[in-house]
């Protein structure tokens, strides 16, 4: 039997989407080892964050909003997990593979004498022992692990997924304050400014139809062609990461083993050529359509729909075709 | 100022999974006769440290590499682009878990003589763990921050510019730290200059032996417990779509996608 730890950051008192998909599953994980799930919120909308965790399975809510949370999110976040792991002693730490979670993630483990698995796609349970599985290799091979340790640390990616059945939800469950002696770290980074990207139409994770380019654009001025695909579908604009080395598009566009992960009901791939890191990323999309010059291109072997060609006479025809047919 | 870069030398990921294989006996890549290559995210890391040396003026900058003797063709590439020193812990670091590993890289670094800075691709290539930056942080007690890109001197130390899936941050770094180095459109690798790389052909590299380094580190074994190593099953080809222009490609395409219920 063991208690199972979740920790999200929480900025505006509403916990992102992946935040609430971790609780879900880390509420999963808990039933399977017998445990209790705590949640730690994170952040400065700490508070208000509680009710949703509750209903995601949620048996204890903590919340940290210390100051020095904002100044170092990755050194006081860690320290308040520790803290946390401390007060609960868990089997197993659950936090989103985003940014701040893949930053927590080995350096609490290393704290905690944990075993770390990182960007789990699937988990099963048997005798009280977790194992997780992961691409390596760029999407080449999936890894099971099956830590030895008394406790593991994972991050998960969107959609990871368990052996399914019912999670109770827990909306009676209590809510403390985390209390940290938090004083700031000699040395720790200091955030002086963030800049959030702003970006016309859905957001990539949550669109419905993602246009993705790679090299094969050729240019910047490639993705014009995609961003008027995109508007015409209703959907979002992403990229290889080949395009984002040549600067043709923003990191953030960037889909794959390190970039998002994304799963529309529609992936058009424009001149990718469908590395295996990059089909990590898409792979979960329900129809892909590829367009490449190449007919031996690796995306073909993955896509559904393969259009062999010139992306610049397709695209722009396909979007015409696609708005008439709305009109 | 001293930093040091660490340096993995892995299968190309450029490969086609076609030429990847898994020996199911012992879980390990099939990769003997493979090309490898200086790990993506380690060669982006080089690239910002040999910036970091251009806007500072004058950057001690060392090459890490932990693998067995082929390891060197890394620490080579690196003093081709002008790297002061290259050490190479020598072993067979291949069912190293990833806490292992860092504490073997902590311990040379400590050998090396403690740096200002430690530079490491935000994951390797290969197995992609994503923790040994963050394991070596925790070995020297020092701060980590990941995902940089960019790092350029400031009154307080550097500014880094860190790159995250929604947006990018900036944050004002004392030193010492680790930093974790993810790609970004400024930080791909230079190539090297033809006479460099034939100087870097006769340097002596700092050879230090992994199990005189590892200590306890080794003794217990690793913890990760590897399970299983397999290759996804591979989906069916696509279904190619005819026409003989590209306007009718695209009309063909609008047709299915409508009929797939997909727009």
């Amino acid at each position: 039997m063991a208690d199972v730890l979740v920790g999200l950051w929480v900025e505006d008192g509403t916990v992102p989407a992946l935040g609430l998909e971790v609780t879900r599953t880390a509420a999963g994980v808990a039933a399977a080892l017998g445990g209790r799930l705590t949640a730690l919120t994170l952040g400065a909308g700490a508070l208000g964050a509680s009710d949703a965790l509750h209903l995601a399975g949620a048996a204890q809510v903590l919340r940290c909003s210390c100051p020095l949370l904002a100044r170092s999110p990755g050194e006081a976040g860690l320290r308040a997990l520790e803290a946390a792991a401390a007060l609960v002693r868990p089997g197993a730490v659950l936090l989103a593979a985003d940014g701040l979670g893949r930053d927590w993630a080995p350096r609490l483990a290393w704290r905690l004498g944990a075993v770390m698995v990182g960007e789990v796609v699937r988990w099963r349970c048997e005798a009280g022992r977790i194992t997780f599985e992961r691409s390596v290799y760029g999407g080449k091979a999936v890894a099971a692990f099956r830590p030895a340790t008394e406790s593991v640390v994972a991050t998960l990616r969107p959609g990871a997924a368990g052996p399914g059945g019912a999670v109770p939800a827990a909306p009676a469950g209590t809510d403390a304050e985390l209390e940290l002696p938090l004083a700031a770290g000699a040395g720790w980074p200091v955030l002086l400014r963030r800049e959030r990207e702003e970006r016309e139409g859905p957001a990539l994770e949550e669109a419905r139809v993602v246009v993705a380019g790679g090299r094969g654009l050729g240019g910047r001025e490639g993705f014009a062609s995609l961003l008027e695909l995109a508007r015409a579908l209703g959907g979002a604009v992403g990229s290889s990461r080949a395009a984002v080395d040549e600067g043709w598009a923003p990191p953030s566009w960037q889909i794959g083993q390190t970039g998002k992960s994304v799963a529309p009901d529609l992936y058009v791939a424009v001149g990718i050529s469908g590395a295996s890191q990059h089909l990590v990323g898409c792979g979960r999309a329900k129809t892909i359509v590829a367009i490449n010059q190449d007919p031996e291109a690796p995306i073909f072997d993955h896509a559904h729909l393969g259009l062999v060609g010139d992306y610049r006479e397709i695209v722009p025809h396909l979007t015409a075709a696609l708005r008439e047919g709305r009109d | 100022m001293h930093a040091v870069v660490l340096l993995k030398r892995v299968p190309d990921p450029e490969l086609p999974p076609s030429a990847f294989s898994v020996d199911p006996e012992t879980l390990r890549a099939e990769v003997g006769r493979t090309p490898h290559v200086l790990s993506s995210f380690d060669a982006n890391a080089l690239e910002v440290a040999l910036q970091l040396r251009e806007a500072l003026g004058s950057l001690r900058i060392s090459a890490l590499s932990l693998g067995p003797a082929a390891a060197e063709e890394v620490l080579r590439k690196a003093l081709a682009l002008t790297a002061d020193d290259a050490w190479h812990v020598l072993g067979d670091d291949e069912d190293l878990d990833p806490g292992q590993a860092g504490a073997v890289l902590a311990a040379a670094i400590r050998r090396l003589g403690l740096p200002d800075l430690v530079l490491a691709g935000r994951q390797s290539a290969d197995w992609e763990a994503g923790q040994v930056g963050g394991v070596v942080a925790e070995e020297l007690g020092w701060p980590c921050l990941p995902f940089v890109s960019r790092l350029r001197p400031s009154s307080a130390g550097l500014e880094a510019l860190q790159r995250l899936e929604g947006g990018e941050a900036v944050y004002e770094l004392a030193l010492p730290a680790v930093v974790t180095v993810t790609n970004d459109a400024g930080n791909g690798l230079r190539p090297a200059r033809i006479r460099d790389v034939l100087a870097a052909r006769a340097r002596t590299l700092e050879v230090l032996e992994l199990s005189a380094l590892a200590g306890g580190a080794l003794g217990r074994g690793p913890a990760r417990g590897l399970l299983g190593l397999s290759v996804p099953a591979g989906r069916a080809r696509a279904e190619f779509l005819g026409g003989a222009s590209g306007r009718e490609q695209a009309l063909e395409l609008a047709r299915r996608l409508r009929q797939l219920g997909a727009v």
